[in-house]
């Protein structure tokens, strides 16, 4: 063997002997493999001709490939209605949703970890709320809530119904609805992210700066801000890329946005829809790359070291952090507490929306039957269907989503927690680099879109993993793994390599240096990347819902029963998922220790 | 980053050019495949005699199935008890399916690839897309049942089209509370309007009627609406139908075509889009909803539980009241299809007989008003059972709540009745005209 090739070999061995390396190799194919087959599909299907369709029509075949997608999206008259206004209400839909998220969120962070708010337990817990439910359920409770006959046209909601109050149409329905209710749902993201680094964050360098007679304010933006900011660039990656790709709040609330226009025009206009998902992907690449460019300026995140951390807290003043608790309390009434009681007081309303108990008093205008009907021959005034405990469809549905959830929690958790590190480890590597940014991909990516792309993909004469929950599993983990790796590279960014180092010197193999060092201190941040998975999965619709049928899973069937109406069913899920949710959290938080929010308000 | 997007990019291309080089989805038809020669062979057999072959054929096996309507699942139990009068030891599950945003064509494209299909059959509407996606391309087949036939008083072989398990009506109800009438079609997209539909991307049969609305004989139906308006009412639709003129010969329409397209205009305009017939339902039976309106699945009114603010009896059928001109709604089929590569075909065409030439078999939709079996011996069969046209498979019994049935629904009630083939061939002409029209948006 020629020395030129030993030293090749040998540089080989000594690049694998390092874990991140192999870890970067392996999370890589496989990265690879999953991002770019959907692409593959979706680009793919731009150009071939769908029988029926509209390239049918302008081509005149029936089968083969051809641009007319492309062109009749881009110039025919049809042109602003299909692409520009929803391009347009899509852009300032994802903006407004990350500005009001990072807002909502990272102010109530920040009172959260970093001054003496009372009830700080109690606001931790329910803050997070929002994004425990369905993103769509709480655009049913603002229609179920505002909407009235008088405006919008359809039945009274609660405040017209009772009080008589007619909100304006701009307030029921359009951008500002949408911009709220998606913004509320992530500001939840936005607190746990933004929260975490303001927990773990030491307070020397802003003690330093106070030192230095720094005014407070600038200490703020110059200290404390940049210590956030790779949270704050994680919340906007996350919440905008989830916002294009949001089909149900702008849906119920009658917005057109493109993610809706993909799924409208799937019906006659399947190739131009696909040429929709690749521009909402092209938004995906767009920020992401804004993201890379700013990770490159951005100077050291360093806020964990193995020196002594210590945090201290604002004082609001002694009446000050009992008036911000209520302000916060009475907000969140109505983020979260007030949602579940509408849910509850749905499953007991005689017909959908019928709020006649509340102004006549009559208990004869409340019913049980909603739960305890145990047939569905007789006509009960429940369309066929019999109550919820009775009804399989949906406790197979539950079981459905359990099973979903966890297996996509543990493989997206453990293969998005190893990208994570790794990345760290070896951050200015181009492989790092490219495994981080293909991870990350799907998440960018429209989830009606990559529903689509693999539904495309699972329906091959040889593939047909259609309505299976093997499908379900692989796309979850696909789009989820963003949500661990982000989680594990923010919280191992912030980890001195001299913990690690001191480790490695006392020779303690790396499985060790992860069990024993690595994980325990980074324990919150990276079971969250584990828990939002989890809990992502269970209320998940947008990414599902080409890819099984209602009855599969519980966000599927509770989406059937919002669409016809039958609100009461589609509440009742809602609290099986909320109970569900709370559940899940207590018993992780029991065994080990942590939770969602534990490591934030905790 | 600029070279992991030009890599990216590089990949995609060089892939999906590969991937141009596929195949494609539909089929080609030129001989009888397998499916449809047994079908042939079954067009010949009684009920009984298919039953058999389906016994031999599925006994202890697990079927799937899609369709549009979750009832077929009830369905299903009930053939399976008929079975086993012949065969007691039968046996066998399945998993129905009902896909939602459209996504049925979906499915049963992606499935018609396999050599050996997943779905036995289907039970599917909306005849536009049958037509263009399911049937031109070979992926469904039509059975026919001989006594279904029979019952029609022709043979299979004579039976042109898709095989109807039943039609259903989308009628215009009303809000009664505050008196008002609706005593003219046209009074439904007068000035102010804004009844409430199903949105036209989601629920394509909803487009349909719109489209079948310019067929010579339903553009009749609403020029003569329209000439028995009050000539104070006329003045508002004649400007809109003067200016659809020109419109109505470039789509190459009848005579009456320009009545069609401004009504259609007209709806278009000011419908307030809903997501189901299921809330347009409860919001019109409140008493808030005065002087509102929505075309809406007759059966809906069903399920309305009695309350202070809730009745049925607040609800008006506009072709139901005396005087009434126009067309009372409109009609569209679930057609039932065995699949080309139908792993059970014996099977599907036994189900699908026992469906449509049997009132136990058709009795899970048959059970509710508003839907009315293809087979008349059935459909009368059903009558005779549920008695809807007494109201009493409803929960309160009223005029609205008395189902007069389809036949007073095609002639005096001119239900506008969906037809496949026109629906198909004009979807990208009045189809497409209908997308560039502005749509309403409550202020």
């Amino acid at each position: 063997m020629s020395k030129s090739m030993r030293i090749k070999i040998n540089s080989i061995k000594t690049y694998l002997s390092k874990p991140q390396n192999v870890i970067l190799i392996l999370t890589g194919i496989l990265v690879t493999i999953t991002t770019i087959a959907p692409i593959v599909a979706i680009v793919k299907d731009t150009f071939q001709i769908h029988p029926g369709t509209i390239d049918q029509y302008l081509s005149g075949k029936a089968t083969g490939y051809t641009i007319v997608n492309y062109i009749d999206l881009f110039t025919s008259r049809l042109a602003k209605t299909n692409l520009w206004d929803p391009l347009i209400n899509t852009t300032i839909l994802a903006i407004g949703a990350c500005v009001f998220a990072i807002l909502f969120g990272g102010i109530f962070a920040y009172l959260v970890t970093r001054t003496n708010m009372a009830f700080k337990k109690y606001l931790s817990s329910i803050f997070i709320f929002p994004y425990i439910m369905p993103q769509w359920t709480l655009a049913v409770v603002w229609q179920n809530l505002f909407n009235s006959n008088a405006v919008t046209g359809t039945s009274d909601g609660l405040l017209a119904a009772v009080f008589n109050i007619h909100m304006p149409a701009w307030w029921c329905l359009g951008m500002f609805p949408c911009i709220i209710v998606l913004g509320m749902h992530y500001a939840p993201f936005a607190y746990i992210l933004i929260g975490g680094i303001f927990k773990n964050m030491d307070a020397n360098l802003e003690e330093a700066a106070t030192i230095l007679d720094t005014p407070r304010w600038k200490i703020f933006a110059r200290v404390t801000i940049p210590m956030v900011k790779p949270a704050i660039l994680s919340t906007i990656l996350l919440v905008a890329g989830s916002t294009i790709g949001s089909y149900p709040v702008p849906h119920y609330l009658g917005l057109p946005t493109l993610a809706t226009k993909y799924v409208s025009m799937n019906v006659k206009y399947t190739g131009e829809a696909s040429v929709i998902a690749i521009i909402m992907m092209m938004f995906g690449v767009a920020i992401m790359y804004l993201n890379q460019r700013s990770l490159h300026s951005r100077k050291s995140y360093t806020t964990v070291t193995g020196k002594s951390g210590q945090i201290t807290k604002v004082n609001l003043g002694a009446r000050g952090r009992y008036v911000v608790a209520v302000v916060f309390i009475f907000i969140t009434f109505f983020t979260s507490i007030y949602p579940i009681i509408s849910f509850a007081f749905e499953t007991f309303l005689p017909n959908p929306g019928d709020y006649s108990f509340l102004y006549t008093g009559n208990p004869n205008n409340l019913t049980t039957k909603w739960w305890v009907t145990a047939e569905n021959i007789s006509e009960n005034g429940m369309y066929g269907q019999m109550g919820i405990l009775h009804n399989k469809t949906i406790w197979n549905a539950f079981k459905g989503t359990i099973l979903v959830a966890l297996i996509c929690c543990l493989t997206a958790g453990t293969i998005g927690t190893l990208i994570g590190y790794a990345v760290s480890k070896n951050r200015r590597g181009k492989l790092a680099g490219y495994v981080n940014s293909m991870a990350f991909l799907p998440y960018l990516m429209p989830s009606v879109a990559v529903g689509a792309a693999y539904f495309i993909l699972f329906s091959s004469g040889n593939i047909n993993l259609f309505n299976t929950y093997l499908a379900l599993v692989i796309v979850g983990t696909v789009k989820y793994i963003p949500f661990a790796s982000r989680s594990a590279l923010n919280s191992m960014l912030q980890l001195s390599g001299e913990i690690e180092e001191s480790a490695m010197i006392l020779d303690i193999p790396w499985r060790k240096r992860m069990m024993n060092i690595i994980i325990p201190i980074q324990k919150s941040s990276i079971i969250s990347g584990f828990l939002l998975p989890f809990m992502t999965c269970l209320r998940e619709l947008s990414l599902f819902m080409l890819l099984c049928t209602q009855g599969f899973i519980l966000s599927t069937t509770l989406d059937y029963f919002d669409e016809m109406g039958l609100y009461a069913f589609s509440s009742g899920i809602n609290l099986i998922l909320i109970i569900t949710i709370l559940i899940s959290n207590a018993l992780v938080n029991k065994i080990t220790g942590a939770s969602l929010d534990e490591g934030i308000g905790g | 980053m600029k070279k992991f997007i030009c890599m990216l990019m590089s990949v995609l291309l060089a892939l999906s050019l590969t991937a141009c080089g596929g195949g494609n989805g539909g089929k080609e038809t030129t001989e009888k495949s397998e499916v449809q020669k047994i079908i042939a062979e079954a067009q010949k057999m009684s009920l009984e005699e298919l039953a058999k072959k389906a016994i031999e054929e599925s006994n202890g096996k697990t079927l799937n199935a899609v369709g549009n309507s979750s009832r077929g699942k009830s369905a299903w139990p009930l053939f399976v008890e008929y079975l086993k009068t012949i065969d007691s030891s039968y046996s066998a599950e399945m998993n129905w399916q009902q896909p939602k945003n459209n996504k049925i064509f979906d499915q049963l494209t992606a499935d018609g690839l396999k050599e050996t299909g997943t779905f036995f059959m289907t039970l599917i509407q909306d005849g536009a897309q049958i037509e263009s996606k399911m049937v031109q391309t070979g992926l469904l087949d039509t059975f026919v049942p001989k006594e279904w036939a029979e019952a029609n008083s022709i043979t299979p072989e004579q039976w042109t089209g898709y095989l109807p398990l039943q039609t259903l009506n989308k009628i215009f109800e009303y809000n009664n509370v505050s008196g008002k009438k609706y005593e003219n079609c046209w009074d439904f997209v007068a000035e102010g309007e804004h009844g409430l539909f199903m949105g036209l991307d989601s629920e394509p049969v909803g487009k349909n009627f719109l489209l079948m609305l310019t067929k010579d004989e339903y553009a009749a139906y609403l020029k003569d609406a329209f000439d028995k308006l009050p000539a104070a009412k006329q003045g508002y639709f004649k400007t809109v139908i003067d200016a659809m003129e020109s419109e109505a010969k470039d789509l190459n329409l009848g005579e009456n075509g320009k009545y069609a397209l401004a009504w259609i205009k007209l709806w278009v305009n000011s419908f307030n889009e809903q997501t189901d017939d299921g809330p347009i339902c409860n919001t019109l039976v409140k008493k808030s909803a005065a002087n509102q309106f929505g075309l809406l699945v007759y059966s809906k009114v069903r399920s309305v539980e009695e309350t202070e603010d809730t009745s049925v009896k607040n609800l008006s059928v506009a072709a139901y009241q005396d005087g009434y001109e126009g067309i009372g709604g409109y009609g569209y089929c679930h057609y039932l299809f065995v699949t080309d590569n139908s792993p059970l075909p014996w099977t599907a065409c036994a189900f699908i007989a026992y469906m449509t030439e049997t009132v136990d078999g058709f009795s899970a939709w048959g059970k509710d008003l508003g839907g009315y079996s293809s087979n008349p011996v059935v459909a009368r069969g059903t009558e005779e059972k549920f008695h809807h046209s007494e109201g009493s498979s409803a929960k309160v019994q009223c005029d609205t709540t008395k189902d007069r049935g389809l036949d007073w629904w095609e002639k005096q009630g001119k239900l506008v009745v969906e037809d496949p083939v026109y629906c198909a061939s004009v979807a990208f002409t009045v189809g497409s005209w209908i997308e560039t029209l502005d749509k309403y948006k409550p202020e």
